[in-house]
């Protein structure tokens, strides 16, 4: 057979691209088929909160933390008024606790739906992403009730949480419970065994722990390897400490793995919303707060398991009602950088594939 | 900063004020940390020691930066093998920029953060990037955003802002453009 001629070529996937979800720009050089190398350029999404955060006041600060993650909005808020509350020495009322995992754990179960949606969609699986979005929708009803949102709720506030549940709430949610746990078995018996589908993510994207420990991944991007890590259990903040849930790892950091990793949270996320609602007592949803917060001078650093790992916030003070510096740790941002390692030597069909199952969000990632 | 200095002052002699346990802890954590790192770089390399709200806090001296970095990280008893979080902070009235560094060991179950100081004017600061490559974004998010040069970062370029972008927004003295 005669040499065939080859040569490199740089394409540009985005950032305007459906399956990068969201505005990413990958730069990859590719021989034929083969990734030769892959440089991500971000930005694209960057509005400046951490500039826009030193002229407000830590309350004005929570609809922007919406705005990062915006498919898992809840927990940003939990993020920052915990942050806020640490530096403070504040307490928040047990109804408000309660509220707040209850919330945080939904939003996080609603999350990974729609990664199990969008992941299977950019595998080529369309109807998997209508079931999911359907149940999504229910939980995505829930908190427009709580707060009258759907995406940006806005709902927690430095000592409490803004509303309490209305009334029927928290009996309507004690009845998604047993209706996810059974759309699960569902979307396990579409997706999970089917051969195309594992094809493409078994033994795909596989990188072990020290490698994920040096790089700074949290979250299932770290539990895939086996390694068990999760804030809630290891650094205890807010209740986690008095529900019963296990932490769910894989065992060879592939993005089949971290697919399973991501179903059986939900089924954990589900104990915790169950316990948090048969234990919710009654009382107020605000704590005793200062009406302007005033962080004292020092600063400080607090950080909660998010929906793509650990999400933190690092607060500088002069004890004035607006933080001298706040930086995000954002889980995205440093989980995309293991982005070059994995596309090396892939094809182009398992960039998709492999980019999918970090699981990004854009906001997140530029803040 | 420091949390031991709080005591109240008016203790009467029979009741000695309780200590935090949670102070205590984070003290004994981070002598045993300034130590190790004492003897092997010896005492001026650490400018700063104290707690930020019972986190143990180590200011290090800007040119043996990397080399503690990376000592902390492969010395056995230390191992903070996890970086976890990196910040810039520009304080302006004070003259210098300063980089934060969290750094978590699995082995003395803690976190430790580490901060190195650079005078504004000419920002440069030793790259880690060798030791954590996962501080290779967080690095050029603080050049992007505070102009800091890290020296020996493989491909330090913006990262938030494009390319042709003038000034570090997050420093103090920043003005906003049109």
């Amino acid at each position: 057979m005669a040499e065939i001629r080859t040569e490199e070529l740089l394409m540009n996937i985005g950032p305007q691209h459906p399956s990068t979800h969201g505005v990413l720009r990958v730069v990859v050089k590719v021989d034929g088929e083969i990734i030769k190398e892959a440089e991500p350029v971000v930005g694209y999404l960057h509005r400046g909160t951490e500039k826009l955060a030193e002229d407000l006041q830590y309350t004005q600060i929570i609809p922007y933390t919406d705005r990062m993650d915006y498919l898992s909005s809840m927990v940003n808020n939990h993020a920052i008024v915990t942050a806020v509350e640490h530096a403070m020495d504040l307490e928040v009322p047990e109804r408000a606790e309660h509220l707040r995992v209850i919330v945080v754990e939904l939003n996080r179960l609603m999350s990974h739906l729609v990664f199990l949606g969008t992941y299977l969609l950019d595998l080529g699986a369309m109807s998997p992403f209508l079931y999911a979005f359907a149940n999504r929708e229910r939980v995505v009803d829930y908190f427009n009730r709580l707060c009258g949102a759907r995406l940006t709720y806005n709902y927690m506030r430095v000592g409490g949480v803004k509303w309490d549940a209305p009334d029927g709430w928290i009996e309507d949610v004690k009845t998604f419970v047993p209706h996810m746990r059974k759309e699960l078995d569902m979307l396990h018996d579409l997706v999970t065994g089917n051969e195309i589908f594992l094809n493409r993510v078994k033994g795909i994207g596989v990188y072990d722990t020290d490698y994920a420990l040096s790089l700074g991944l949290s979250g299932i991007n770290l539990r895939c390897t086996g390694f068990n890590w999760d804030l809630r259990k290891n650094k205890p903040y807010s209740i986690y400490d008095r529900f019963d849930f296990d932490v769910i790892v894989g065992q060879n950091g592939d993005c089949f793995d971290r697919y399973m990793c991501h179903m059986k949270e939900i089924v954990e996320s589900l104990k915790i919303v169950e316990q948090a609602l048969e234990q919710i007592p009654d009382g107020p949803v605000m704590g005793k707060v200062p009406k302007i917060l005033r962080v004292p001078a020092g600063e400080y650093y607090h950080a909660i398991e998010g929906t793509r790992g650990e999400l933190g916030v690092y607060i500088v003070s002069e004890g004035k009602d607006k933080p001298y510096r706040l930086k995000f740790r954002r889980p995205s941002f440093i989980n995309l950088q293991v982005l070059p390692d994995l596309l090396r030597g892939q094809t182009m069909s398992n960039l998709i594939a492999i980019l999918g199952a970090v699981d990004i969000v854009l906001g997140e990632v530029d803040a | 900063m420091s949390e031991e200095t709080k005591k109240p002052a008016a203790a009467t002699e029979e009741a000695p004020a309780p200590v935090d346990p949670r102070v205590e802890q984070a003290n004994a954590f981070l002598e045993g940390v300034r130590s190790k790192i004492v003897a092997a770089f010896g005492d001026a390399v650490i400018e700063e020691a104290g707690l930020a709200k019972h986190q143990p806090t180590l200011v290090i001296q800007n040119d043996k930066w990397a080399e503690v970095v990376d000592y902390v990280k492969q010395e056995p008893s230390l191992a903070f093998v996890y970086p976890e979080a990196m910040a810039g902070t520009d304080y302006m009235e004070k003259g210098y920029i300063e980089v934060y560094l969290l750094v978590h060991s699995f082995v003395r179950a803690g976190d430790l953060a580490l901060k190195v100081r650079t005078p504004r004017d000419e920002a440069k600061v030793p790259s880690v990037t060798s030791t954590f490559p996962g501080t290779n974004w967080e690095e050029r998010e603080i050049y992007d955003l505070l102009g800091v040069t890290f020296v020996g970062h493989p491909d330090l370029k913006r990262i938030m802002n494009t390319d042709d972008w003038n000034g570090h927004p997050l420093r103090k003295d920043y003005v906003v453009q049109d």
